[in-house]
């Protein structure tokens, strides 16, 4: 089970998918950062002056960290920036579940779609559960990442 | 983490940031964002909206044809100076809202029928609230009167319709502070700044007109009125509607 989960033919396509999610996800933020400045406002954990440059930069981090999985290149950075990524995320949507304060994530789509309270709330659920699975692929990458660095230094003590 | 790691990590946060504002300084004018944002109450949860429980139908009491009075929700606090607000606009006149003072207070609402005020005292200025919530025949008679209508959604969305004759002031795009400067020279005197402005964008839990709002209430303007049901109203009664990207 540990070689399976660990092999190189599941970690480069867990990769490639991580990184895809995330260039998908970066790309309507970066057309509109209007919008995306007022999701992140209606989060209402962001101070005033941190959400416009929390909205003009978080898409290109993504973007970049997205890039970088895809293409093979600095793998282990990247990884961290999505996993950084990934957590901040869930505690925001968590918190914003125990306050009761019903938003879109603006997760992949950043215009407003007209949602009730009820099906906000329980689509933040279903996203705070998304995102946790993306962070069980990112210990994939990382579980991968510190086998191959074992068996390199095995090779090399 | 290794050294090497760290900084990788840090490279690829530093070339977004510095790619986001190179982006931003080139983007059109309607995806452009001011680098630092006025927001008021970003870090205030808003209050759940629960609906009215539905009204029981009353038969025995006979029915009476009223105008309900405009005011249905106000908003109370206290306006700053005219001084301090003038030096102030376009900086950052949301910051000297009180907003943390700000309390929510409901008028009576008509259970009785109650006789109708004339329609001029209606919209008078109310220096102590920044915005008055109206709905659908309070906002009808002010366009009959050509008052001033500002759109707060935006720009994309005015473009596709709007109230006839609204100006477009999306709060979340870089050039609103520029048109809140222009319309404070354009009302630069006291007894212009006491006209009524409409305010509205797309009702429910919208929340960018009373953003813009507040704003105007800080440099000094002190008779605004939020149509709370917003466009979405305006159409289902078949009001004047406007597309494109003049007034």
């Amino acid at each position: 089970m540990k070689r399976f989960l660990t092999h190189p033919w599941l970690t480069i396509r867990v990769q490639i998918a991580l990184g895809a999610i995330f260039v998908i996800a970066a790309l309507p933020k970066i057309a509109d950062p209007p919008s995306f400045a007022h999701m992140i406002y209606n989060y209402r954990l962001v101070p005033s002056s941190m959400i416009n440059i929390s909205a003009l930069a978080m898409p290109w981090v993504e973007l970049l960290a997205g890039l970088a999985l895809i293409l093979g290149v600095w793998k282990t950075a990247a990884r961290n920036v999505v996993a950084i990524m990934l957590a901040v995320f869930i505690i925001a949507i968590s918190i914003n579940l125990f306050r009761d304060n019903a938003i879109d994530c603006g997760c992949f789509n950043v215009a407003d779609r007209g949602k009730t309270h009820e099906q906000r709330i329980f689509d933040m659920k279903v996203d705070v559960f998304r995102d946790l699975g993306m962070l069980l692929m990112v210990g994939q990458l990382w579980w991968a990442g510190k086998r191959e660095e074992d068996e390199q230094l095995s090779r090399n003590p | 983490m290794k050294r090497n790691t760290l900084v990788q990590t840090a490279a690829l946060i530093g070339a977004g940031l510095v790619i986001a504002i190179v982006a931003n300084a080139f983007a059109s004018r309607d995806r452009k964002l001011a680098i630092v944002g006025t927001y008021p109450n970003a870090l205030k949860v808003p209050a759940r909206e629960v609906a009215p429980p539905p009204v029981q139908p009353v038969t025995a009491v006979p029915t009476t044809t009223t105008t309900s009075p405009p005011t249905a929700t106000a908003t109370t606090a206290t306006q700053p100076t005219a001084t301090a607000a003038i030096t102030t606009v376009g900086l950052n006149p949301a910051a000297k809202t009180p907003a943390a003072t700000t309390t929510t207070t409901t008028a009576p609402t008509p259970h009785a029928p109650q006789p109708t005020p004339p329609s001029e005292d209606h919209f008078l200025p109310h220096p102590d609230k920044p915005y008055v919530e109206i709905a659908f025949a309070d906002v009808k008679t002010l366009h009959g009167r050509n008052v001033l209508f500002l759109d707060a959604l935006r720009t994309s969305v005015y473009e596709q319709g709007h109230i006839a004759g609204a100006r477009p002031y999306s709060v979340w795009e870089s050039d609103i502070e520029d048109k809140v400067r222009k319309l404070f020279d354009e009302r630069s005197d006291p007894r212009d700044q006491s006209l009524p402005i409409v305010i509205y964008c797309s009702g429910g839990d919208c929340e960018d007109s009373h953003m813009l709002a507040q704003k105007l209430w800080g440099i000094q303007f002190n008779n605004l009125y939020v149509y709370k049901d917003g466009f979405p109203d305006w159409q289902q009664h078949n009001a004047p509607i406007h597309t494109g990207a003049n007034p």
